[in-house]
């Protein structure tokens, strides 16, 4: 039975794939695909910068067959332009298909036809998940799906406001988020709305707090300006970011810690109310120190990039950090204070109520 | 004070309340993580070979992760060595994808921010694009293995003669439950990452077709599916290796 699952989810992955790789009909661009078996290269020179940077550009010359657009089947010479280091441009390869704009009559390469890699990468995803999770595959697919749409709703919530109301709009996007969540892997029960209480009691907590600290300390040292690709006021933005990143991992240990603890009040009912918080609280500990480094890890690698590049052109530390690593930081932080405070809460919320429902049953 | 300080002593005092010792430890693994990834980017920014860096950084980063952050020695030394055997396994992936994607560097929306900046930094960011994917998803990894191992490793202490097979079987039914919550919190840290970025998509309104080929988006979106990768892959792996230590044979 999963082995024809997998064998149907992978070969209409691949057909999908080959599908996206193929489609040239793309709103708002033209594809076209780069016919020379060996594309011809010549340096354009070494570049030595002012930080003493060596570099090189390379001028490619290459010839392209229109495929989609009212240019469709003819071919032109392109040329273009790309350093070694392919921070912003990248070298093309041969038989490539590529995105093309054209100025007055001639071809320029935009970029690379990127989205069936995408493709490939899900259909790689969901086949192992379908070996991994069998039927529940199904539940956490839907799940994943309906959060993406959440998503895109808020962020059309977000620019209608024009980036006021961050607390409300963020405030109503956990709600949501956590109780459709929630709801989809358990199911409505007091298990559910326990762990459902817990997380949203202390995310809320977590950020009050930390916003207490931020307002007390005067937001010194925390530059809004650098946050990434901002198209709105920076520090609306910034709360909003932090509010959804913690969310996710408080709701993951919440989640973990409620389970353990009713199998444990299932095995154990003659533990003591204190004992039952106590066990509550070690099993947090374990979980905390991994769960605060995934976020660690994902809002800081991301700024990594950046990082080096500032820190290449002779920044001191002390201003790169200022710039490229601190916000990546703070978010971290306020992240670690709600995964933290959840602990005793979550041990305090199963405590009244798993352990007297344990007890109950016990007689 | 600056608010980032206040807010690390803040933590402090929390870790220790809620944790005593071992509060202090996940403290320091969680410092000592941050402090590696500046580490990494000043010795790449030094002109470090960046291969060189990642063989030696990335072991180094789940040791902090997993063995800081778990009390138990037991836990911590078989979720490493499932943690390392992911990553390399996930490694290979992100190379191939990789270069399949050529989604490297800064994408073109980040005009503002390089103004100033020399764009020709004469270090690979091909190379660096893979760094940063491996490192994304160490976290997930670590977190996924620890909270696989722990579940494991109590339920044999409970039933020590559980057979490979049974313990195969429950370790199946663990991943399930963490597959979902590892799942959210990938999601959603990557949702909060990101958030900037699907605003401006929406602001200036980007075809469907014009965010999925573009170089942003498809970073992006490509390391939220290697941490998925990865966690998937935690699960099997964790339960077949702790299934052969542990398990009784099977008497015939």
């Amino acid at each position: 039975m999963k082995k024809i699952a997998m064998i149907i989810i992978a070969v209409c992955g691949l057909l999908l794939t080959g599908l996206t790789y193929f489609r040239t009909d793309l709103a708002g661009e033209q594809v076209g695909e780069i016919v020379d078996r060996q594309v011809r290269e010549v340096s354009l020179g070494k570049t030595v910068d002012e930080y003493k940077n060596h570099d090189e550009r390379r001028l490619q010359t290459l010839h392209v067959r229109i495929l989609s657009g009212q240019h469709r089947g003819k071919t032109y010479r392109v040329q273009d332009t790309y350093v070694s280091s392919q921070l912003l441009t990248q070298r093309y390869r041969p038989h490539q298909r590529v995105l093309v704009g054209f100025v007055k009559g001639k071809a320029k390469l935009l970029g690379i036809k990127r989205d069936w890699v995408l493709v490939l990468a899900l259909t790689v995803f969901i086949c192992l998940l379908a070996a991994v999770a069998s039927r529940h595959t199904i539940i956490l697919l839907v799940s994943m799906g309906i959060n993406w749409l959440l998503f895109y709703g808020i962020v059309c919530w977000d620019i209608a406001e024009n980036g006021t109301r961050t607390f409300l709009i963020y405030g109503t996007a956990c709600l949501l988020f956590a109780g459709i969540s929630l709801f989809l892997a358990q199911g409505w029960s007091a298990k559910m709305l326990l762990t459902l209480a817990a997380t949203l009691l202390s995310s809320l907590l977590a950020f009050l707090s930390c916003y207490l600290i931020m307002k007390l300390t005067h937001e010194s040292g925390i530059k809004y300006e650098a946050v990434e690709y901002a198209t709105q006021n920076p520090r609306s933005l910034f709360l909003a970011q932090t509010i959804l990143g913690l969310l996710g991992a408080v709701m993951d240990e919440a989640t973990d810690l409620v389970t353990s603890l009713q199998e444990l009040a299932q095995q154990n009912p003659h533990l003591s109310k204190w004992e039952f918080f106590k066990a509550g609280c070690s099993l947090g500990q374990d979980i905390m120190g991994p769960l605060i480094n995934v976020l660690v890890l994902i809002f800081m690698a991301a700024e990594l990039p950046m990082t080096i590049l500032y820190l290449r052109d002779n920044n001191t530390l002390h201003y790169t950090f200022q710039f490229a690593l601190s916000l990546g930081i703070v978010q971290s932080l306020i992240s670690a204070v709600g995964i933290v405070i959840n602990v005793p809460l979550t041990a305090a919320g199963s405590m009244l109520f798993l352990h007297r429902t344990s007890k109950e049953a016990a007689k | 004070m600056t608010t980032l300080s206040a807010l690390l002593v803040f933590l402090l005092v929390l870790m220790l309340a809620v944790g005593g010792v071992s509060g202090l430890r996940s403290f320091m693994s969680v410092v000592i993580n941050t402090c590696l990834i500046i580490l990494v980017a000043l010795l790449i920014s030094w002109g470090v070979n960046i291969c060189l860096t990642a063989i030696i950084f990335i072991p180094l980063k789940l040791l902090t992760i997993i063995y800081l952050g778990t009390h138990n020695q037991k836990v911590a030394k078989s979720a490493f060595t499932c943690a390392l055997l992911v990553t390399v396994i996930i490694s290979a992936v992100i190379i191939i994808f990789q270069w399949l994607a050529q989604a490297a560097g800064l994408g073109d929306q980040s005009g503002e921010e390089v103004v100033g900046l020399s764009l020709l930094p004469g270090l690979s960011y091909p190379q660096i694009g893979i760094l940063v994917a491996i490192f994304s998803t160490l976290g997930a990894i670590a977190e996924a293995s620890v909270a696989m191992s722990a579940g494991l490793l109590s339920l044999h202490q409970h039933q020590p003669d559980l057979s490979m097979q049974q313990l195969l079987t429950s370790g199946a039914s663990m991943g399930k439950d963490i597959l979902g919550t590892a799942i959210n919190t990938i999601l959603f840290g990557f949702f909060g990452s990101f958030l900037p970025l699907f605003i401006w998509y929406q602001r200036l309104n980007y075809s469907l077709d014009q965010i999925f080929n573009d170089k942003l988006f498809v970073i992006n979106g490509l390391i939220i599916i290697y941490s998925l990768i990865g966690v998937v892959m935690v699960v099997p792996l964790t339960s077949w290796l702790l299934a052969k230590q542990l398990g009784q044979p099977e008497k015939e």
